[in-house]
């Protein structure tokens, strides 16, 4: 902890960085909450400990730091892997953001729960960026730590075993319960269109009223525009009020880009997108 | 908005399977729709004019002609709908011939859905916004690559017309394979002799740059409006001082090292040199790889004899600019080399025939060396391996072509004729010499080709045998020559003086790097791909682009200088007028809306996207947005389907034109 | 045709150059298909968004074709290559969530493969024909209606 704030401290004071985007204690429980320090008294309260869950890179395109000076930011490894993205997707400029990189140990699924193996955020597990993959300073170590078993691929393995059918009709059950609250593309650090495509009225692609018809294609569409992009930190699935299994559309995904295209994204800041490129054997079984 | 339908009866094509008049009804009570009429040949002088009455008389905003494809005559009834006073792009058609009644037998769900078809179109009409053909101004100048016969042929004939010409060749002289020719079919005439004015009026002509060993890095821009980046490379030698003298030439000391390329490694050369003595321009280049001087640091023998202070040992490669509106590429051929397995091949090579291993097996334009009066030997047929006289020579035909199993499947068209020729001048210069050539068959389609041929074999006694060479072998100073004549159904065996192998006419090696720096498509071989085989044949997709010659596909001289002209005139076509109309079929960014993740440049084919800077009220960039270039776009409207706000958006195809197509489905299969 | 066999509604995207001029080609040639297709004329594969397919399931199509120009025959060099990689992506996903390649298809068909287009498009109707129905989006598009 006092690695971070003495780091802090020195960014402020030298002025390396404007702010510092990170980690504050909350009001008596295990919670933390994003917190932003503007000098030398706030970098005393940033914290970094297995309750900071969030993806604090979705503040970073925010039009109140973006292009304003050099903006320091606690990353975790999977939180670094968004600033990679948005880098490479000209949102921040690679000049004008400073990576506190955090050695990660993993954090907890529940904000209730304390932390123990079980208790292991889904997207923790198997995580290959526990140091992250770019830093301009790297704060702690990491340590071994037992893993439970990775739920979230036998699920979406279950499901791709069900029919057409069956798999329409838990996707629709899902979807049924959607409100349209939109946590999901709030909380996204990669959904930052000025105008998001639900919200186009000429022509309405998206219905926007909170029906299994306009839910159904929000979400497809939703999970479309993340393919190859997406970096997997949950956020969307944490928020999401009424439990839509989020996670089981990007981790496909993922698992789709990987498998077709050995792609993984955010990994690094040399290897191209997967949308706007392309392979002459790019696979075609699939097309008569 | 008020909407015409206009359903043609196309004689009956349309009219037998689909019932015109009840889709002329039906589609009246569609919303929008303000007349509707059937007629028997929309397409007719009364036919438009009843869609010109009809604009004029209904006050209608826009038109759906449900006729042929719009391939077909889309263009007619935007014209007839312009004449009538309305936006010629507030015209759509509704394609009921070929995508319906001429592919459904069943008239009612013909009918129906020709009705359908309306509906698709009037919805997209409805949405459809006035447009104006764009605009580019054009430069009226040239760039033709390669200088042999068809490049030349296009830069006289661009040039003669009063506009300038850049051309472009990689040798350090022009003139290409028919510089090496030693006379020509079907005339017999002197390659050289008709060749080298042509050269020579390229090289004074006041409208003609010429760049060689040069070469195009890299094109930019789109038709009439081209900026193409040229490397000079270093010739070390001061271009302006040389005066052609020679003097450097015959006092370098590395005669009998350098491999002499026109002679096609008959002869040496010195390292420095001009090709041949007709050269264009007559200015020598040093080849760095055998020079003394680039090898050791010693000698300068050159520089020392040269009056004129010209070389330039120091000299680097030069980048120049040039702007240019129109491109040809006449970049030619190379004989396919049999004597080992290419690279990157699926070519088995020919390795049974022994070129490369036994000296008096060659190609064809070895022969052509052989028989020129310029050549290694003044003339005379010698073989290469003892300068003796050979007096018995076998031909081969189609080696590496129509061949799929080793070599291409394509014919290269020319070696039927050249064979004729080369065993025909063997024969008036060894009178007592016997000439065989082995042939699949003749193709000497062509004016005087045939009567060429039948006068190789009647008058000049060469005996033609069907059949292909299975083994090339040497024994007792011969070169047993194992075939089978197919006609007698029986093996050959010929101890042969010498062979010519016609060998397959292949793109340039570097075709294919070419294409993708200018953005021509090629086929498989790596020659260039024209846009219509038969209506189109010099043009490329990329507008403003035109090939001539053999890098085409395999041709002869007097095709190549056809198409060259043929290629010439579409440049000339393009400088006809000031300014380009292209349709208006470009993408535009909704600028508000931009988040500038620039998908859209990435996979924009055309790099039309640019990234527009955003500054704020002290003009600081604050952020990047996209632009469209709409010079270079060309409407494939990629970028409007890969933006996921939908901020980027092709006119003509735009979000909203396509939804409502899609909704006109809730209305149809009914 | 029939009454009591079901006639499935195919919504077919096509790109201008190559699919459209095949499916141009077969009417020239004068060969037959099912009426069951109607076809939204796109320049390039490039062009259509994956919106464009859900949006067509919500408008009561039993099935969708896409059609564009074989890899190395795009009229714009490189729009087909980029759909390609986006079809991969989708139909991946549209599979998972249940709308499988029974109703979901895709083809190169160029300008000279008249008899193919014929081929395909006789298939994707016969395979549409085959699956019946899409009673999961009509249920759901017509609760959509009721809801609105």
């Amino acid at each position: 902890m006092n690695e971070l704030r003495e780091k802090a401290k020195e960014l402020l004071l030298n002025n390396t960085v404007k702010l510092i985007i990170g980690y504050a204690n909350g009001n008596g429980h295990n919670r933390t909450y994003p917190f932003i320090a503007r000098n030398a008294a706030d970098a005393n309260r940033l914290v970094f400990n297995e309750y900071c869950v969030n993806n604090l890179a979705v503040y970073l395109t925010r039009k109140e730091f973006k292009g304003k000076g050099i903006i320091g930011i606690v990353a975790k490894g999977c939180d670094v892997k968004a600033i990679i993205q948005l880098i490479q997707e000209n949102q921040i400029n690679k000049d004008e953001v400073y990576i506190i990189g955090m050695n990660c140990n993993g954090a907890v699924n529940q904000l209730d729960n304390s932390f123990e193996k079980t208790t292991l955020a889904q997207k923790c597990i198997n995580c290959t960026v526990r140091t992250p993959a770019l830093y301009h300073a790297l704060i702690g170590t990491t340590k071994d730590i037992e893993e439970p078993a990775d739920t979230l691929g036998e699920k979406i393995k279950e499901v791709e075993k069900l029919n057409a059918d069956s798999r329409w009709d838990f996707w629709e059950a899902q979807f049924e319960k959607c409100i349209k609250c939109y946590a999901c593309r709030q909380v996204c650090p990669l959904c930052y269109c000025e105008q998001c495509i639900v919200d186009k009225t000429v022509p309405r692609w998206i219905e926007s009223s909170a029906h299994t018809r306009g839910n159904f294609s929000w979400n497809i569409i939703r999970a479309f525009h993340l393919s190859g992009r997406c970096i997997g930190c949950g956020e969307c699935e944490r928020v999401c009020p009424m439990d839509i299994p989020l996670s089981m559309l990007n981790r496909k995904m993922s698992i789709i880009a990987k498998k077709e295209f050995d792609y993984s994204a955010g990994v690094s800041l040399d290897s191209p997108t997967l949308v706007g490129t392309y392979n002459m054997k790019d696979r075609q079984d699939f097309i008569k | 908005m008020k909407i015409g339908v206009f359903v043609c009866h196309c004689g009956e094509n349309i009219g037998k399977t689909v019932d015109c008049a009840t889709v002329a009804q039906r589609a009246a009570k569609i919303p929008g729709v303000a007349y509707s009429v059937d007629n028997k040949y929309m397409c007719s002088d009364p036919g438009q004019n009843v869609i010109k009455n009809a604009i004029r008389e209904k006050k209608l905003d826009a038109v759906v002609v449900a006729s042929c494809s719009p391939h077909m005559h889309e263009k007619t009834f935007r014209k007839a709908a312009a004449d009538a006073g309305i936006n010629k792009y507030l015209c759509e058609i509704a394609n009921v011939r070929e995508q319906c009644s001429w592919v459904h037998d069943n008239i009612p769900d013909a009918t129906d859905k020709a009705l359908d078809l309306v509906r698709i179109a009037v919805e997209k009409v409805k949405r459809n916004i006035p447009l104006t053909a764009i605009r580019v101004p054009v430069t009226k100048r040239a760039l033709v690559i390669g200088g042999g016969i068809s490049g030349i042929q296009a830069a006289l004939d661009i040039a003669n017309s009063g506009f300038e010409v850049v051309l472009v060749e990689k040798e350090p002289s022009i003139g290409g394979h028919m510089s090496q020719l030693s006379e020509t079919f079907p005339t017999l005439d002197c390659s050289q002799c008709i060749l080298t004015p042509r050269m020579v009026e390229v090289y004074q002509h006041p409208k003609i740059k010429l760049l060689t060993y040069s070469e195009v890095e890299k094109v930019e821009g789109f038709i009439g409006n081209f900026t193409v980046t040229i490397k000079k490379k270093a010739r070390s030698i001061d271009e302006e001082k040389c005066t052609g003298c020679g003097l450097c030439i015959q006092k370098c000391p590395i005669k009998k090292k350098a491999f002499n390329e026109f002679e096609e490694g008959l002869a040496t050369r010195p390292a420095i040199y001009v090709p041949f003595p007709q050269a264009v321009p007559n200015i020598p280049v040093i080849d760095r790889s055998v020079c003394t001087y680039y090898q050791t640091g010693k000698c300068q023998m050159c520089l020392k004899v040269c009056g004129r202070e010209a070389i330039l040992f120091e000299q680097q490669d030069t980048l120049v600019t040039e702007e240019v509106g129109s491109i040809v590429i006449a970049t030619g051929y190379k004989l396919y080399s049999i004597d080992k397995k290419p690279e990157d091949s699926e070519i088995k090579g020919y390795g049974e025939y022994g070129y490369g291993k036994y000296k008096d097996v060659i190609d064809g334009l070895q022969f052509e060396r052989i028989a020129s009066a310029s050549g290694p030997t003044n003339g005379e047929i010698l073989r290469p391996s003892d300068k003796t006289q050979p007096k018995k020579i076998v031909f081969i035909q189609c080696v590496g072509s129509r061949d799929e199993q080793k070599g291409f499947s394509y014919c290269s068209k020319i070696c039927c004729m050249y064979t004729a020729k080369h065993a025909m001048l063997y024969k008036h210069k060894v009178h007592d010499g016997e000439a065989y050539v082995f042939y699949m068959d003749i193709r000497a389609g062509g004016k005087m080709y045939e009567e060429f041929v039948r006068r190789a074999i009647e008058e000049d006694g060469v005996k033609y045998i069907r059949g292909r060479v299975s083994k090339i072998y040497r024994q007792n100073g011969k070169y047993i020559v194992k075939g089978e004549d197919t006609i007698a159904g029986m093996p050959v065996v010929i101890d042969a003086d010498m062979v010519v192998l016609a060998t397959a006419m292949v793109a340039q090696p570097n075709a294919s790097k070419l294409a993708q720096t200018i953005g021509v498509p090629y086929d498989k071989y790596g020659f260039y791909q024209e846009v219509h085989p038969k209506l189109r044949p010099v043009e490329v997709s990329t507008a403003g682009v035109f090939l001539a010659g053999a890098c085409q596909s395999p041709k002869d001289i007097p095709e190549s200088v056809a198409m060259a002209s043929a290629a010439a005139a579409k440049s000339l076509v393009l400088f006809g007028s000031d300014y380009l109309e292209r349709e208006p079929t470009v993408a535009v960014v909704n600028e508000a809306n931009c988040a500038g993740c620039f998908y859209c440049l990435k996979v924009c084919p055309y790099n039309a996207i640019e990234k527009k800077e955003v500054k704020n009220k002290l003009g600081e960039i604050i952020d990047y947005i996209a632009h469209v270039n709409a010079g270079l776009c060309q409407g494939c409207g990629t970028c409007n389907a890969t933006c996921p706000s939908k901020s980027i958006e092709l006119i003509g195809f735009n979000d909203e034109q396509i939804y409502a197509e899609i909704n006109a489905f809730s209305e149809s299969f009914v | 045709m029939s009454e009591e066999k079901f006639q499935p509604k195919i919504v077919a995207f096509v790109c201008n150059w190559c699919t459209y001029t095949g499916a141009d080609l077969a009417g020239t040639s004068r060969l037959k298909y099912q009426p069951n297709v109607r076809l939204i004329r796109l320049p390039c594969t490039g062009r259509i968004d994956p919106v464009f397919i859900i949006k067509a399931f919500e408008k009561g199509a039993d099935g969708v074709l896409v059609s564009g120009c074989h890899p190395g025959d795009c009229h714009y060099n490189l729009g087909n290559l980029h759909a390609r990689r986006r079809f991969i992506l989708f139909s991946e996903l549209m599979n998972y969530v249940g709308i499988d390649s029974s109703r979901l298809h895709f083809s190169w068909v160029s300008a000279s493969e008249g008899k193919k287009w014929v081929d395909v498009i006789n298939e994707v109707i016969d395979t549409v024909r085959e699956v019946g129905p899409f009673k999961k989006y009509q249920k759901i598009n017509k609760e959509f209606v009721l809801h609105e």
